[in-house]
């Protein structure tokens, strides 16, 4: 995003969608209007969970914008979500603050944590040079650290049981001041925050930046052999993706009024690379959807036994490398040829 | 008096010191062997092998089971190598051969094939820490520190593997088949080098090598079905650290992972000096890309 030598400019306006994009947004912008009638008809209970589910959306979203567009498979993204809710939690609870006012500052900590632990491993491993598997196993140690910080540092942290008593999100705006405590006050502001930073990046992935962010993935060298800083793009974007994430583990938090260590752990880690693979890797709308189905999926799965639901994630991962390596989107694509194929010979 | 009191003060902290140093060397030994079949594995096929930890996993619960079927100890760290091996060998044939031009596949299939291990054995073994006892209690006196009779057969034992590897690497055909892989591959196979099969068995040989560090820690640790992963992230660290430059590289790196977290756990919380080494290892990635003993 920074300032690069152009040679071709602004020569392709975003305005310029192709049709079965504009199709793909009408359907996301009929879909976002149609969830914020659910507080209307559902119970409180549903629209609480339906709230979480968009938040995991959201986080999910954030590992697709680093792991779709740039290639960097992060195996420890819920360090990030946790460091959001954890500085959330801490800031919230801890500060001795008014409560009521204090939840701007612990969203400010959240993200910022996030972001200032993405820049610093960043900056050492990717300017290193680090790539591909590398990345993603160091990106695995510090999920497994922050974890263990998470228990250990216990009284700051809460330990095993976490911190309880987290407030709910207060929005504090020149004297203007809401608590969003009604379910579905918060359940909109959930959505309006995704819809936001969905179709941010989205309108700024259509443009010139997704470009050169594509290009990077396809071909690094070349693309900085044509003038592009690759360094400062992949950070730009490691740092940005775990803001994002940060800020759903922060507003999260404020949801559940607790925080606690499997927030930040392996486990939430490998299940966000589920939902991505499942939603449909770089598609950007693909982690709501994946986020929705495997949420869905692990209430029945776990109803039987709650000791299945890791196996099951396991031999998901193996299925899918063998079976559906472009994800579980790309199975309904198949089908659908095969489909076609079936009517054209008929 | 005051003489005896100075005379003691100067003892325990040697006494000190030695356990320290023991303690470091304990921790040292079982990182170099579950590092170094990691960084054979990783010099010769580019995988990181995320499922490693389960070897020293499968490794403590053999253990675990012999000694709960009423075998002993020795039994165990006879047999933990071989089902290690074993293991090692059919991943490597039945799953990894088939995914070495794409390297995200890889480490969600082994990933996913890690957990399924953990949970296997979670539904078959249960929840609960399994009970393992060490061969022989009772301490040993040695420089003045009295210290765990165990662990000091742990360190030997260790060490005399880690030379024997350092020794097959070195100057057996398999050794020098590896290391021609490694340097590479596309020679070493016109060479007329079966690549696969050194592939295969090397998988296999570091996975028994995590197995038998499995064995040897699991009476000194909680074992659990989830233990292996705190053993995956470190030992990562000590080939970041180390280099894949074979035994040397893990054997540096182990020293300075293993000495850093042993000396700061002396001061430190535990948490305090995981983190520490992570950033440790990040910095050591900026300074030295390629390693302490780089290939």
């Amino acid at each position: 995003m920074s300032a690069q030598p152009t040679s071709t400019g602004a020569a392709r306006p975003d305005a310029g969608l192709s049709a079965p994009a504009k199709r793909r947004a009408l359907i996301v912008v009929a879909v976002i209007a149609a969830l914020a009638t659910l507080p209307l008809w559902a119970g409180a209970y549903s629209v609480a969970t339906m709230r979480d589910v968009l938040l995991f959306g959201l986080f999910a979203l954030s590992l697709d914008f680093l792991w779709g567009r740039t290639g960097i498979l992060s195996f420890g993204h819920a360090a990030f979500f946790g460091l959001g809710a954890y500085g959330m939690a801490i800031v919230t609870i801890k500060s001795g603050l008014d409560p009521a006012s204090v939840s701007f500052l612990g969203l400010l900590a959240g993200v910022g944590l996030a972001m200032l632990v993405a820049a610093i491993v960043g900056y050492f491993l990717i300017f290193s040079g680090v790539r591909g598997t590398y990345l993603t196993i160091v990106t695995l140690a510090l999920t497994v650290i922050a974890q263990h910080i998470a228990i250990g540092w216990s009284d700051v942290t809460g330990g095993d049981s976490g911190l309880i008593g987290v407030p709910p999100l207060t929005l504090d705006l020149f004297g203007w001041r809401y608590v969003l405590f009604d379910p579905a006050h918060f359940f909109w502001f959930v959505l309006a925050l995704s819809a936001l930073v969905l179709l941010s990046l989205w309108r700024a992935l259509s443009g010139r930046y997704g470009h050169v962010l594509t290009a990077i993935e396809d071909n690094e060298l070349r693309a900085r052999t044509l003038g592009h800083h690759t360094d400062r793009h992949l950070l730009s974007v490691f740092v940005l993706s775990a803001g994002i994430a940060g800020l759903a583990g922060a507003v999260y938090v404020t949801g559940t009024g607790f925080v606690a260590p499997d927030m930040i752990g392996l486990m939430l880690s490998t299940e966000v690379i589920m939902w991505v693979a499942v939603g449909g890797r770089g598609t950007l709308v693909g982690p709501f959807v994946g986020a929705f189905v495997v949420w869905w999926l692990q209430q029945k799965i776990s109803s039987i036994d709650t000791k299945l639901w890791p196996l099951f994630i396991g031999l998901f991962f193996i299925a899918m490398v063998f079976l559906f390596p472009n994800g579980v989107m790309s199975l309904g694509e198949r089908g659908r040829q095969i489909w076609a194929g079936v009517r054209r010979r008929a | 008096m005051a003489v005896t009191g100075v005379m003691r003060g100067v003892r325990s902290h040697m006494e000190q010191g030695v356990t320290l140093i023991l303690n470091s060397l304990t921790l040292i030994s079982i990182l170099t062997l579950v590092a170094l079949g990691l960084a054979i594995i990783f010099g010769l096929m580019n995988v990181i092998n995320l499922a490693h930890g389960e070897f020293v996993t499968i490794g403590a619960y053999t253990l675990a089971f012999t000694q709960a079927m009423g075998g002993n100890y020795w039994l165990a760290l006879a047999l933990a190598p071989l089902i290690g091996a074993a293991f090692g060998y059919l991943i490597e044939k039945g799953m990894i051969r088939h995914l070495y031009d794409k390297p995200v596949s890889i480490i969600l299939a082994i990933w996913g094939l890690g957990m399924v291990l953990q949970q296997g054995l979670q539904i078959v073994f249960g929840a609960a820490p399994q009970r393992v006892t060490s061969p022989f209690a009772g301490a040993v006196e040695i420089f003045g520190a009295s210290y765990p009779a165990y662990r000091l057969m742990l360190i030997g034992f260790s060490i005399a593997i880690i030379l024997a590897c350092y020794a097959l690497l070195r100057y057996t055909r398999f050794g020098l088949d590896i290391r021609a892989v490694i340097q590479n591959r596309a020679m070493a196979s016109a060479l007329g080098i079966d690549t696969a099969l050194v592939n295969a068995r090397a998988f296999a040989l570091g996975a028994a090598l995590a197995a038998v560090a499995g064995v040897l820690i699991a009476p000194l640790t909680v074992v659990i079905a989830q233990m292996g992963i705190n053993y995956l992230a470190r030992s990562f660290f000590v080939v970041i650290v180390g280099g894949i430059g074979g035994v040397g590289g893990v054997v540096a790196g182990s020293t300075l992972v293993g000495g850093l977290e042993g000396i700061m756990n002396y001061h430190l919380p535990v948490t305090v000096s995981q983190a520490l080494v992570l950033v440790v290892a990040i910095v050591m990635v900026r300074l030295r890309p390629r390693g302490l003993v780089p290939a």
